[in-house]
């Protein structure tokens, strides 16, 4: 392996039927920093979501890469995006998770800023001596050089040079729709923060996020649970969910799209499980017949590099942050229309920390199960991955009649029984981590070349 | 012993029991109809207060919820539960803040240790939490538990064994 040809970690041989991993993609902290510098500091990351500032001069606080980022809204009601870092000794200028402030203020040297990044203070400046450069200089906290929504989701590149978000996002805005249009009067984050960690790599969530066959193997305790509450009507049935062994005898598939974003679905045999159930005709109206069926499917959805969607029992956004090349930082929310009627609600987060939670019981096994792969990562007799090859006899370039129900085009296409547990789903964020990464290590920019 | 030390005596032995393994006795300490709740944090400073408009960590309405938790870790099919990480609970500052005939609150602090033996890792969660007991002839059950967990920047896992 040459770190100089970055792409051959991935090998990706579609006319021979290849496609294969190497686990030092997972396990080897040189290649994790160029991620950082050619990844994550130079395309699209999810920040959070515009219903988290109702009012003027809200602000929230969160990461691209290893960055911290302050989102606010400004007493105007415009959004913006900076670092949330001090332009006089680079402390943090945001402390909290959330708030509502006129002025961002620093705590180290007393600095002051409007919501609208702009300094409005520096302390004690006329005493201070200060030159003519200092003067000639900006001192507002920097603004992310991008900063774009897609229908209230928040988006910000610690790069100018990305395409723009609609354009990143691509063919997948219409599975993106399908969770961001469930509500009419538009959708929020339901209070209360879940935040941990996994010592593991960031990519096995991102692998995870989209994996059907894992189910089976790693969650069984909790299907003997949800077995139990459907069939004996025992246990804690205010968190009643679909019947998993009944997904066995479904239809599903996956679609791969451009700038590394997949996704995967599956029929849904117990509609009425679904908190959406109660307001479908509703939703029927509003955004048509097809597309209201849709939101009944389990849809798992990945925007590349490190941001989820789940819509399987509850609608859940995740992201994944790397904090070392074998620790990674979760935080997750659960997503629902606002307004909801109270005991849907109350459902729905039911659902969610029965399934979801850390403190659940279906992610402590995934977590567990990305630290012993980590462990794994480190056999030196280990190479290639197969991980990645399910449903590759499957694939149909372009879009398939379940794509095209949804006018939508994406890379490929696969649909087959829920027994098939595709795997090609993962190929499309693979090829980019080579693109980026080999654009990188070439001094490309991240876009607007072909690998 | 008095009501008071009878109702500390509870609060002993439901951390006890999860560090014994002892699930059937532990289950046995709640009412039917106990009420279970782990609130999340909604910010740095603010715990949430309701559990049917805001995340919890856990939310049990009665006892069936800790009843699958069992079911799971018997089930010898969760990767996560295997080995079951060793815990010990060290419960401290019990107060009883009200008693009546039938009724009884306590507060504890908690903080518990675990171990986690695949990965040979060791973390501590602590917190307090809040106890309604009810008299059932001699004795008292739990009638609802919440835990306030301080540090829930979590890692890997949590289950209820571990809080």
């Amino acid at each position: 392996m040459d770190i100089g040809d970055i792409k051959l970690y991935v090998d990706d041989r579609p006319d021979d039927g290849v496609f294969r991993v190497h686990r030092k993609l997972f396990s080897d902290a040189e290649l994790h920093e160029l991620e950082h510098k050619y990844i994550f500091e130079r395309t699209w990351c999810f920040l959070g979501l515009d219903t988290q500032m109702p009012r003027p001069n809200d602000f929230i606080t969160g990461y691209i890469g290893r960055t911290s980022v302050i989102v606010a809204r400004d007493a105007k009601g415009g959004l913006g995006a900076f670092l949330n870092a001090c332009r006089h000794k680079g402390a943090l200028v945001c402390r909290t998770e959330s708030g509502n402030a006129k002025y961002l203020v620093c705590g180290y040297h007393g600095w002051a800023y409007n919501t609208a990044g702009k300094n409005v203070n520096i302390k004690d400046r006329d005493a201070g001596c200060y030159g003519e450069s200092f003067d000639a200089d900006s001192h507002d906290l920097i603004p992310l050089p991008r900063f774009e929504s897609y229908k209230g989701l928040l988006f910000g590149s610690l790069c100018a040079d990305v395409p723009p978000l609609h354009e990143f996002l691509g063919e997948i805005t219409a599975l993106l729709d399908l969770a961001m249009d469930q509500g009419p009067q538009g959708m929020e984050f339901i209070p209360g923060r879940i935040t941990y960690t996994y010592d593991a790599n960031w990519k096995l969530q991102m692998d995870n996020g989209n994996d059907y066959y894992h189910l089976t193997s790693t969650h069984p305790s909790l299907m003997a649970v949800v077995e139990r509450r459907e069939q004996a009507r025992a246990g804690n049935v205010e968190a009643r969910q679909f019947d998993w062994s009944k997904r066995f005898t479904q239809q599903g598939g996956m679609f791969t799209f451009s700038n590394g974003h997949t996704s995967t679905w599956l029929n849904q045999g117990q509609p009425e499980n679904r908190p959406i159930f109660a307001t479908l005709g509703e939703a029927k109206q509003r955004v048509g017949h097809t597309r209201a069926e849709w939101m009944l499917k389990l849809r798992n959805l990945t925007i590349f590099p490190n941001m989820q969607i789940a819509d399987s029992t509850s609608l859940l956004i995740r992201t994944f942050r790397p904090l070392a090349v074998d620790k990674t930082e979760m935080r997750v929310w659960c997503l629902a229309p606002i307004g909801e009627a109270p005991e849907v609600r109350a459902w729905r987060l039911r659902q969610f920390e029965d399934f979801f939670n850390v403190s659940g019981m279906a992610t402590p096994d995934d977590t567990t199960l990305y630290e012993d792969a980590q462990v794994g990562f480190q056999a030196q007799g280990l190479e290639w991955l197969q991980g990645y090859q399910r449903g590759t006899t499957a694939v149909v370039p372009g879009p398939n009649a379940s794509a095209a129900e949804l006018g939508m085009h994406p890379v490929a296409s696969v649909q087959g029984p829920y027994d098939m547990q595709n795997e090609t789903c993962f190929h499309a964020p693979y090829r980019e981590w080579a693109r980026l990464m080999q654009a990188g290590a070439t001094g490309r920019k991240p876009y607007g070349h072909k690998a | 012993m008095s009501q008071a030390e009878l109702g500390k005596d509870v609060v002993l032995r439901e951390a006890a029991y999860l560090d014994e393994r002892r699930w059937d006795d532990w289950l046995d300490l709640f009412t039917e109809q106990c009420e279970y709740w782990v609130p999340s944090w909604l910010t740095e400073e603010t715990l949430s207060t309701d559990p049917q408009k805001e995340i919890s960590h856990i939310y049990y309405a009665n006892r069936s919820g800790l009843e699958d938790r069992i079911l799971r870790i018997r089930s010898n099919r969760s990767p996560a539960t295997q080995p079951l990480r060793r815990t010990t609970h060290i419960i401290g500052g019990i107060l009883a803040t009200a008693i009546t005939e039938t009724d009884m609150q306590l507060r504890s602090s908690w903080a518990c240790h675990v171990f986690e033996q695949r990965h040979k890792k060791v973390n501590t969660l602590f917190g307090h939490a809040q106890y309604r007991l009810q008299r059932r002839g001699d004795t008292w059950l739990i009638a609802a538990k919440k835990t306030i967990l301080q540090n829930d920047y979590l890692p890997s896992m949590v289950d209820i064994y571990c809080i």
